[in-house]
């Protein structure tokens, strides 16, 4: 399991029952497909507890009706997840998933292309943020060039709504947060330790991507994002409704090549928002698949 | 390799072993009591006290957060009592059994087999709930069992085992088949091997010989059905032998999903991410009942 360090956090005031944590957990999974883990409990406490202060809202039941009620409620759910979500980006964040791609996906897809005379991997990383999805896909992927991947092309695409986050990206310049989950020898292969709060991507994996504006709504645009091999959506869904999900979903299928697969993040689920993909287990995880 | 070839080699290997581990009294007994329809609570609770190692078991087990008792239980009877009669039979049977595998790590440490045991063994009593099949207690006890094959590979032909281990690491790979092609047997096979020296009854003996093959299944397939689906859950979701072999696998494409869904067409529509996700946080429970059974082990 994932562990979680948030240092800024103050101790909760407010304890959580279990009835209240399953009815609130519950309630998010329905409306935005993520599971709270029981082990996350506590973080789901001092999370909601800001939250509480913030509305002035006394108890956990008083706080469930706030959310549900249909004036107050939808803006407080954006803030309840932005609350649970942010700075949840980090290099190699999700192991699972990244231990489906080396094991089985990739060379699977390899396999695939290479009887069609295909030497070319195109993988979106969709709400990429500050960029740490993106590039930990482009170290794992340089790391087989000279093997699985010689002689190939990659193309590896980012796109998010934020111009900020963007930028960010493109700079390639991270603090420790961003790292902590960085392989000590990823860490020195592919970055310059200028301070302990200081590091610079390697030139080389900026290279393998290109950043740029994309509204996962627009329609048009979301039409030329064409022929991926790979492509990954994570904590970006959960704040959509289940209309606007469908919608994005079907996008991300049809933007996919047949032998193509589809990843959420850890503890999202697409049950109930699209019933084409094919769902694939792996040890911790799932994959979505053509 | 032909089933029949399978199992010769599997008889073989079986046969070859000079001191194979016979089922403890107690556990024939319980398995004989399993299908007794007037059996009586304090029958039980005199077989389990004849056997103080047991009923010391059996009160540390009812008192693991898998069973969450209000108050601390000191007696076997009102562990009894607390339980109700049909896990009565379940626990003594599982806490008899224990003794089969004392000691007998392998190439694998016999504690992830019994987590992994146990996990399939309640993963499969949650599937028999939802599925609606009747006798969800014989679910979690096949559950238990479904492996005792690969206690025998991992103990006996340890090296040879090890050696297994070492080539499919960190490749996508079911252990059945990497046992067929490296020993020309599997687990499954040598698991039938012993359960019919053991005498267990026919669908227990189904279940292990044809757990990875349940559309095979004669007597029972949806019992078998559930249990190799809950070994996939258990599998991907911590409960798979410390992490030994990778796998993977589309719910659509396994026999044993169309059998179940077949048979309870009302689960066509089953949150399998969420079963998963609530798979994930039973594990450290899972994990507290085995470690608590070994407790009893260490102290005698």
């Amino acid at each position: 399991m994932e562990q979680t360090f948030f240092p800024e956090l103050k101790t909760p005031t407010v304890k959580i029952s279990d009835k209240d944590f399953e009815t609130l957990r519950d309630y998010i999974y329905n409306l935005c497909g993520i599971y709270f883990h029981a082990s996350k409990k506590y973080f789901l406490e001092s999370r909601i507890c800001r939250r509480m202060e913030a509305t002035k809202v006394k108890s956990h039941a008083e706080y469930y009706q706030y959310i549900r009620n249909s004036i107050t409620g939808s803006g407080e759910l954006r803030h309840l997840l932005d609350e649970i979500t942010t700075n949840e980006t980090c290099f190699f964040r999700n192991g699972p998933q990244l231990a489906a791609l080396e094991n089985k996906i990739l060379p699977d897809i390899v396999e695939t292309k290479s009887k069609m005379g295909f030497r070319k991997l195109r993988i979106w990383s969709a709400g990429s943020s500050s960029g740490e999805e993106a590039y930990t896909l482009a170290m794992i992927l340089l790391e087989k060039r000279n093997t699985l991947l010689k002689d190939w092309i990659i193309e590896i695409v980012g796109t998010d709504i934020n111009e900020t986050v963007i930028a960010q990206a493109k700079e390639g310049i991270y603090g420790s947060y961003s790292v902590r989950n960085t392989p000590d020898y990823y860490r020195r292969k592919y970055f310059k330790t200028e301070s302990s709060e200081r590091f610079i991507l390697a030139p080389e994996v900026k290279k393998l991507v290109n950043f740029s504006l994309l509204n996962l709504y627009d329609d048009n645009k979301m039409l030329f994002m064409k022929s991926f091999d790979l492509i990954f959506c994570a904590n970006v869904l959960i704040y959509f409704d289940v209309a606007s999900k469908s919608k994005v979903v079907q996008h991300f299928y049809n933007n996919l090549q047949p032998y193509g697969y589809f990843f959420v993040g850890q503890s999202e689920s697409l049950h109930g928002v699209n019933d084409k993909f094919k769902t694939i287990h792996f040890p911790g995880g799932f994959a979505y698949h053509k | 390799m032909s089933d029949s070839v399978l199992m010769n080699n599997a008889r073989a290997m079986v046969d070859a072993i000079s001191e194979l581990p016979t089922i403890p009294h107690v556990a024939t007994k319980v398995i004989e009591l399993l299908d007794k329809p007037d059996v009586e609570l304090d029958e039980v609770a005199d077989m389990i006290l004849t056997d103080q190692v047991l009923a010391a078991r059996v009160i540390r087990m009812v008192n693991s957060p898998f069973y969450k008792p209000a108050h601390e239980i000191k007696s076997v009877k009102r562990a009894l009592i607390y339980l109700g009669f049909r896990h009565i039979r379940e626990l003594a049977f599982t806490c008899s059994f224990i003794d089969v595998f004392q000691g007998k790590d392998g190439a694998f440490d016999i504690r992830t087999f019994w987590e992994h045991s146990f996990g399939v063994g309640i993963v499969a009593k949650i599937i028999a709930q939802r599925f609606r099949y009747p006798d969800t207690e014989k679910a979690y006890l096949v559950g238990i069992v479904h492996d005792i094959g690969e206690v025998l590979l991992s103990y006996y032909r340890r090296t040879e085992f090890e050696q297994l281990l070492a080539s499919i690491k960190g490749k996508s790979y079911r252990m059945v088949e990497a046992e067929r092609e490296f020993f020309g047997t599997s687990h499954s096979e040598i698991g039938h091997c012993i359960a019919q020296k053991w005498n267990f009854p026919a669908d227990y003996c189904e279940v292990i010989a044809l757990h990875h093959a349940p559309e095979e299944a004669i007597i029972d397939p949806i019992l078998v059905s559930i249990v190799n689906l809950a070994d996939l859950f258990c599998s991907v979701r911590q409960l798979d032998y410390g992490s030994q072999s990778w796998i993977t696998f589309n719910l659509a494409d396994e026999r044993s999903w169309s059998i179940l869904k077949n048979y309870a067409p009302h689960l066509a529509d089953f949150d399998v991410e969420r079963f998963c996700y609530e798979l994930d946080d039973r594990v450290p429970e899972i994990q507290d009942l085995v470690q608590s059974i070994f407790q009893g082990v260490i102290a005698e």
